[in-house]
């Protein structure tokens, strides 16, 4: 094996926190919104003001239909995945109760959490059964207590993949009365999510990963009769002569001027996905992500912690580590070949106790859309050399 | 032919009226509500020339609440 040479064009395999590159559909959205719809939508009656509001209702609709939500006026904008799971949380529990979360979660359900009621959690933590969809339910069931409010999980987990049964722990949500809240930072584009028959009430998506739009916009789905109080209040060019904020959505939750540009990139974000084909991205980087699996399960020195990718069982998402080297080091010798990805605790404290690499955390590589054979390959090779610590690149191993 | 005005109270409603109603072969065109107090003050207008009685019954059934309707010559 021959490690790589410098000359080399970077591998970007960070698309678990932002995807890039992004597609020439996105850019050329993004270039056409600040060209053509300059003006700010749902304000002025001009045409270009109009046409803005339209540029906007428009990725509305494709939301609503990519993610099978039936009014589209349930799509709340936001700036990203954490301000939909603020508001959803705080909103839910703003008079009180609890959650029931999983043992993976992000900081982004966590902190909002641990902000509602710093000195008392307010919060019970299921046990993932990775690939056992019946047991992973039935931790979620014994954490229900008479002041449960709301069940939230991640779809996926952002460190190790795993992606939960959505579909049975929202059923059984449901059975109890209670509303169901669903992560998806990382599966939004990757894995197929129907907002009913997954029995989800409240989505939240980010703009930027998986559905290839622009970094600073995201959306917050509603599905459910529940009214969520409002995060922030503000203009929102309707209603103009009360003061108290338009019960409707998506006004209720949306004030100040929207992000047409994001809007529009991400439009086309999802248009992209839709013409490659969910399916058919997901599977091609799993095969990616298992062929790297296969290869570094056979180096001596490197720490797996999940079963080969499968796509029935998690998203595309690798974490590992190398006997003896903290993995932040590994990620910075990994840069300087030229192979871009993130290392340390991935804003996911909860994920590394559960797998014990809290105070080592990992290497995780997310490829995307673009990443090729080619490059798996490369990482590859650098990671061997790495695990050879000592030989420089263009030795033969 | 006259044209109806259907008076609601966003923009999202009135695009999504708007779509509603030319998925169901009926022309319509959205934009700023004239009497904005009329509405509490910016709303906006789903303007249609052809059916407005089904128009409207479409509107209602989907949950577009209409705050006026107006007939312009």
């Amino acid at each position: 094996m021959t490690c790589t040479g410098m000359g080399d064009p970077v591998v970007y395999l960070d698309n678990a926190a932002t995807s890039w590159p992004k597609p020439a559909a996105v850019r050329n959205a993004v270039q056409r919104a600040l060209t053509v719809y300059g003006a700010n939508p749902g304000r002025s009656g001009h045409s270009m003001g109009l046409a803005a509001s339209e540029a906007v209702y428009r990725c509305r609709e494709e939301l609503a239909d990519f993610f099978h939500l039936p009014d589209p006026s349930g799509v709340v904008f936001v700036q990203n995945c954490t301000m939909a799971l603020n508001i959803v949380l705080k909103g839910l529990l703003r008079e009180g109760g609890r959650a029931v979360v999983s043992d993976l979660e992000h900081n982004a359900v966590m902190r909002p959490l641990h902000a509602l009621s710093p000195d008392s959690p307010v919060y019970d933590t299921a046990a993932v059964v990775p690939g056992n969809t019946q047991a992973t339910v039935a931790a979620f069931e014994r954490c229900i207590v008479p002041e449960t409010r709301v069940i939230v999980c991640t779809h996926a987990s952002n460190v190790f993949g795993i992606r939960l049964p959505i579909r049975e722990i929202g059923a059984m949500a449901h059975r109890y009365g209670l509303p169901f809240v669903v992560d998806a930072a990382q599966s939004a584009g990757l894995l197929p999510i129907d907002m009913q028959k997954d029995n989800v009430d409240f989505l939240c998506i980010p703009g930027h990963k998986g559905l290839y739009g622009p970094a600073g916009i995201g959306a917050l789905l509603c599905n459910s009769s529940l009214s969520l109080p409002t995060f922030v209040e503000g203009g929102t060019g309707s209603q103009s002569l009360e003061l108290l904020q338009p019960e409707e959505l998506p006004d209720r939750l949306e004030s100040g001027t929207l992000n047409t540009v994001g809007i529009c990139g991400l439009q086309a974000g999802v248009g992209f996905v839709r013409e490659r084909g969910m399916e058919e991205l997901a599977g091609r980087e799993t095969r990616l992500m298992a062929s790297l699996y296969d290869r570094l399960a056979n180096l001596r020195g490197v720490r797996l912690y999940t079963p080969r990718p499968d796509l029935r069982l998690g998203a595309p998402v690798l974490s590992f580590n190398l006997a003896g080297r903290r993995s932040e080091e590994v990620a910075q010798a990994l840069d300087g070949r030229k192979i871009a990805c993130r290392a340390g605790l991935h804003c996911a404290p909860a994920a590394h106790r559960r797998f014990g690499t809290l105070e080592s955390g990992t290497v995780r590589l997310a490829p995307s859309a673009f990443t090729t054979a080619a490059e798996i390959d490369r990482v590859c090779r650098a990671i061997w050399c790495e695990v050879h610590a000592g030989r420089r690149c263009g030795q033969q191993g | 032919m006259n044209r109806v005005v259907f008076n609601v109270s966003s923009v999202t409603n009135a695009m999504r009226g708007k779509s509603l109603l030319e998925r169901n072969g009926i022309r319509a065109y959205v934009g700023r509500s004239i009497d904005a107090s009329g509405s509490n003050g910016c709303g906006y207008r789903i303007t249609v020339a052809g059916d407005a009685e089904r128009a409207e019954r479409l509107l209602t059934s989907a949950g577009i609440r209409i705050r006026s309707r107006q007939e312009e010559q």
